[in-house]
């Protein structure tokens, strides 16, 4: 926008995505599942592994909730029936579920479920499957391209005197020391 | 933030179905919308909702405010377009890749409505009506477009020229539905639609996939369309480079104007001709893509022999297909189709992924635990095909010991796995090296087998008797096992089965079985075959049928003396019921038949005299014998078969011959050999001769 040069897509596409992703980083998932379904009702359709995996995230927020009756009752009405569909998850199945056996869920084998890191794991895997419904690259491109500079500046280092750029915000090219 | 996390519906499925008859429009749309997400990626949640109705109470709607949106003007009301937007999306989640689904919408009459709703002047609604027809399309269940009615053509190339991906997608998936036959090709290319769909290539991935998929229906099996194809230039390629060409292109023009062949070679691949299109797209970063690009070009390989068939292009699809089987799903499990499709019947592509290492590749997938069952089948096809041919492969295979995976798809939930694992089985029991280290006659692969021939399926008997066939040809003469495990028996049931398919291939493992089998074996089989069986399968009404059983008492009665007498029982019904059949029948039955008297006529006296016996015997209308029809056939392999007939009945030191050839004289038969002294064939001319020269010896009075 400041530059004025044409954005190339919709920009209301774009915070339509952010929504559902921001939506499964609070753990609002079934919130999120209905505005995937208002952006393109296909994309939960066709995608058995996504679908299963943001029903597995809501199971394990409410465990998180310590609602662990009603988690038992989620498991039996909609995990349940994933694994009937589909036997390759019944071992992701499995593990989730595993999560009502223990009293202590944090410390558990698989205490690792309530982390962050999983509801980014299902968020960023929502987001893939809407840039793909949108025909965008999976992955965006600015932060590879950066790591990719880090990197390729660290191996020259190395090796060699070479005007480098050492500040990312402005981009400047430094000279070398002499 | 209030957290949304009722796991429940906040109504249930009766509770939801209620409200969608309520009179305010809000509360049918929240109905809608809560219906939709229940339902969408959730198969059980879709049959349950089926179960209760909920198709036709949504339908319903639809149509009513279809109707109503038909008579607004311009201004729609939003509610109406809501409305009509949640119930197509909620009928397009019903039918998307669910065929029970599919019907109830279509059997609820929304069809007609969603095509009508492409008018609309809301392009959300258009959006949303286009998706769900798509996904009808994506059905075999959804109705055939006639596309050669001048108005549906029209029709779908507004469909295809729209500036919407879902209507395009939706062009594209009903070309790839309703297109089958070459009339209906060559209506589409002639109708312009190719060159729509190549600039489509270079869409979005929707487009791109759709495309490909309909571009492959299009040229199926039809080398002109094809050729008309190649010829087109992909414009939207092609804009930046050509335009340097301009002013040089003058004098080529001519040459090149109507011949599809040059304008190939003058652009060339790597100027944007219409196949570099799909070629590029075999490079796609989406795997699908990928997939889809290399079906297309298959597929215009095994149409057309003029495109597509040099080496680079052949290692490419091996080395791209083998590499897509890696995918986990979907498109994994398609991939070994194509791959079948690319290399069935063609031994260099076969020779090709064996150096490639397909074999190993395929063997790796059946190593895996819990195939989905497609993948399974798709593989078990892929090295069917592979092992068709080359005793290299074969041997492969076996050396990667994984045969119990094979033997053990065999018991499969599935039909299409079961019959996949026989025809895989069969491929490699073409191993002749091992059959006759007798490597295949145990019982573990037997027992499966023969179970199989009680299968419920046709095509799985059927297939699990092409395995037989093969098995039972061993050379150690181990037949005993097959016999012990109650095969005979089976393979006798089933030549009584009421499919012609189901007979012949049982008569196919029975003739082999009685190939070089010793008195025991042959004396087994006949007695529980009986006479009068094989009598009433020689006269079956499928010539196919007839062929095998002859075949079968040909090899019966070969070898020694004693074998020609099984003829000869139950006052003799065999030999007259092949005596009879052979007034009337194909040329390739009739080889049969008469090696088969040719054996009998290599018996003693008797099963001369009675041969010829039949061969004089006169048809019901007075024709002549059968004999000189086929010494006058244009099949030298009938010609010689008849010729060994008559060697075989005069020969010399015979007590009888003499009187046999007198009457084959009277029969005509002599002088239509004679005839054939300089026959084209031979085999025929060596054993005209020998007939000649056995006649001479009863002294010249026979001219």
């Amino acid at each position: 926008m400041e530059s004025g040069t044409d954005p190339g897509i919709d920009l209301a596409t774009i915070t339509d995505r952010m929504a559902v992703k921001k939506a499964v980083q609070c753990g609002n998932v079934e919130d999120a599942i209905e505005k995937v379904n208002d952006l393109n009702p296909e994309i939960l359709d066709t995608n058995p592994q996504l679908f299963f995996h943001l029903q597995q995230q809501r199971f394990i927020e409410l465990i998180r909730n310590g609602k662990v009756e009603e988690a038992l009752e989620f498991a039996q009405e909609e995990l349940a029936p994933r694994g009937e569909e589909n036997q390759s998850f019944l071992e992701e199945l499995e593990r989730t579920v595993a999560l009502l056996a223990f009293e202590d869920v944090s410390n558990c084998p698989v205490g690792g479920l309530l982390d962050i890191s999983q509801r980014l794991k299902t968020a960023s895997e929502v987001n893939a499957a809407i840039l793909t419904s949108q025909s965008r690259e999976k992955d965006p491109k600015l932060p590879n391209l950066l790591k990719m500079l880090l990197w390729a500046q660290n191996q020259l280092d190395e090796r060699a005197a070479y005007p480098r750029i050492k500040d990312l915000s402005t981009a400047m090219l430094e000279d070398p020391a002499i | 933030m209030p957290t949304a996390n009722t796991i429940f519906p906040i109504h249930g499925p009766v509770d939801l179905l209620t409200r969608l008859d309520s009179p305010d429009p809000e509360t049918k749309l929240k109905a809608l919308r809560e219906i939709k997400n229940q339902i969408i990626g959730n198969r059980t949640k879709k049959l349950s909702f089926l179960k209760l109705g909920a198709v036709p109470a949504v339908a319903s709607i639809l149509s009513s405010y279809a109707t109503q949106s038909d008579s607004q003007l311009v201004d729609a009301d939003v509610s109406t377009s809501s409305i009509i937007v949640q119930s197509a999306a909620v009928l397009g989640s019903f039918a998307c890749g669910f065929d029970a689904g599919v019907r109830a919408v279509l059997d609820a009459g929304a069809f007609p409505h969603l095509i009508r709703l492409l008018s609309n002047l809301d392009e959300k609604v258009v959006d949303a009506s286009a998706r769900s027809l798509r996904m009808i399309y994506q059905s075999r269940l959804a109705p055939k477009y006639e596309f050669v009615q001048e108005k549906n053509m029209e029709f779908l190339i507004s469909l295809i020229n729209s500036e919407c991906e879902n209507v395009t997608g939706l062009g594209a998936s009903i070309i790839t539905h309703s297109c089958q036959t070459s009339t209906e090709q060559r209506a589409l290319c002639d109708a312009g639609i190719l060159k729509k769909l190549i600039s489509l290539l270079e869409g979005s991935l929707s487009q791109k996939n759709a495309t490909l998929e309909s571009l492959a229906a299009v040229f199926k099996k039809n080398p002109e369309v094809i050729s008309k194809f190649v010829g087109l230039e992909n414009e939207r390629a092609v804009e930046s480079s050509l335009s340097q060409r301009d002013s040089s292109l003058e004098s080529p023009g001519t040459v090149i104007k109507n011949n599809t062949e040059s304008v190939f070679k003058f652009v060339g691949p790597e100027s944007g001709s219409a196949l570099s299109s799909i070629i590029e797209l075999t490079k796609d970063r989406y795997a699908r893509t990928r997939l889809l690009a290399c079906m297309c070009l298959v597929v215009i390989r095994n149409a057309s022999p003029n495109y597509l068939q040099d080496m680079g292009i052949k290692a490419k699809l091996v080395y791209l297909l083998l590499e897509l089987l890696d995918d986990p799903g979907q498109v994994g499990d398609e991939a070994s189709f194509v791959f079948s499709s690319l290399v069935a019947g063609k031994k260099d592509l076969q020779q090709l992924a064996f150096e490639n290492n397909a074999i190993n590749k395929f063997c790796n997938q059946l190593q895996k635990s819990q195939l989905h069952p497609k993948r399974l089948q798709g593989v078990l096809l892929a090295l069917a095909d592979l092992c068709s041919k080359l005793e290299s492969c074969r041997l492969t295979f076996l050396s990667l010991k994984v045969l119990n995976q094979v033997i053990d798809a065999l018991t499969h939930d599935c039909a299409d796995v079961r019959t996949s694992a026989c025809i895989c089985l069969r491929s490699v029991t073409r191993s002749i090296k091992n059959l006759c280290a007798g490597y295949f006659m145990n019982e573990m692969l037997v027992i499966p087998v023969i179970r199989l021939l009680d299968d419920p399926s046709v095509s799985v008997q059927v297939a699990a008797l092409g395995v037989i066939s093969n098995i039972v040809v061993d050379f150690t003469t181990r037949k005993s096992t097959f016999i012990q495990c109650g095969g005979v028996k089976q393979l006798v049931q089933l030549t009584k089965s009421m499919h012609s398919t189901v007979r012949f291939n049982a008569l196919w493992a029975l003739k082999n079985m009685m190939f070089l089998a010793d008195d025991r074996c042959k004396e087994g089989i006949f007695l529980e075959l009986t006479g009068s069986l094989l009598a009433s399968l020689i006269s079956d009404p499928e010539p196919c049928v007839q062929e095998q059983a002859l075949a079968l008492v040909r090899n019966l009665v070969d070898g020694c003396i004693k074998s020609i007498e099984y003829v000869f029982a139950e006052d003799g019904t065999l030999l007259d019921a092949v005596g009879r059949q052979l007034h009337n029948v194909s040329d390739e039955v009739g080889i049969q038949g008469m090696y088969l008297l040719g054996n009998v006529a290599s018996g003693n006296e008797l099963h001369k005299e009675a041969v010829l016996q039949q061969l004089l015997a006169q048809a019901d209308n007075g024709a002549q014998s059968f004999v000189i029809k086929f010494l006058q056939s244009s099949d030298s392999r009938l010609r010689t078969a008849a010729v060994w007939v008559i060697v075989n009945l005069t020969f010399p030191s015979c007590p009888g011959a003499f009187g046999r050839l007198v009457q084959l004289k009277n029969a005509g038969i002599i002088s239509q050999i004679r005839n054939m002294v300089n026959d084209s064939c031979l085999d025929v001319k060596l054993r005209v001769r020998t007939v000649i020269t056995q006649s001479m010896t009863f002294g010249d009075g026979l001219t």
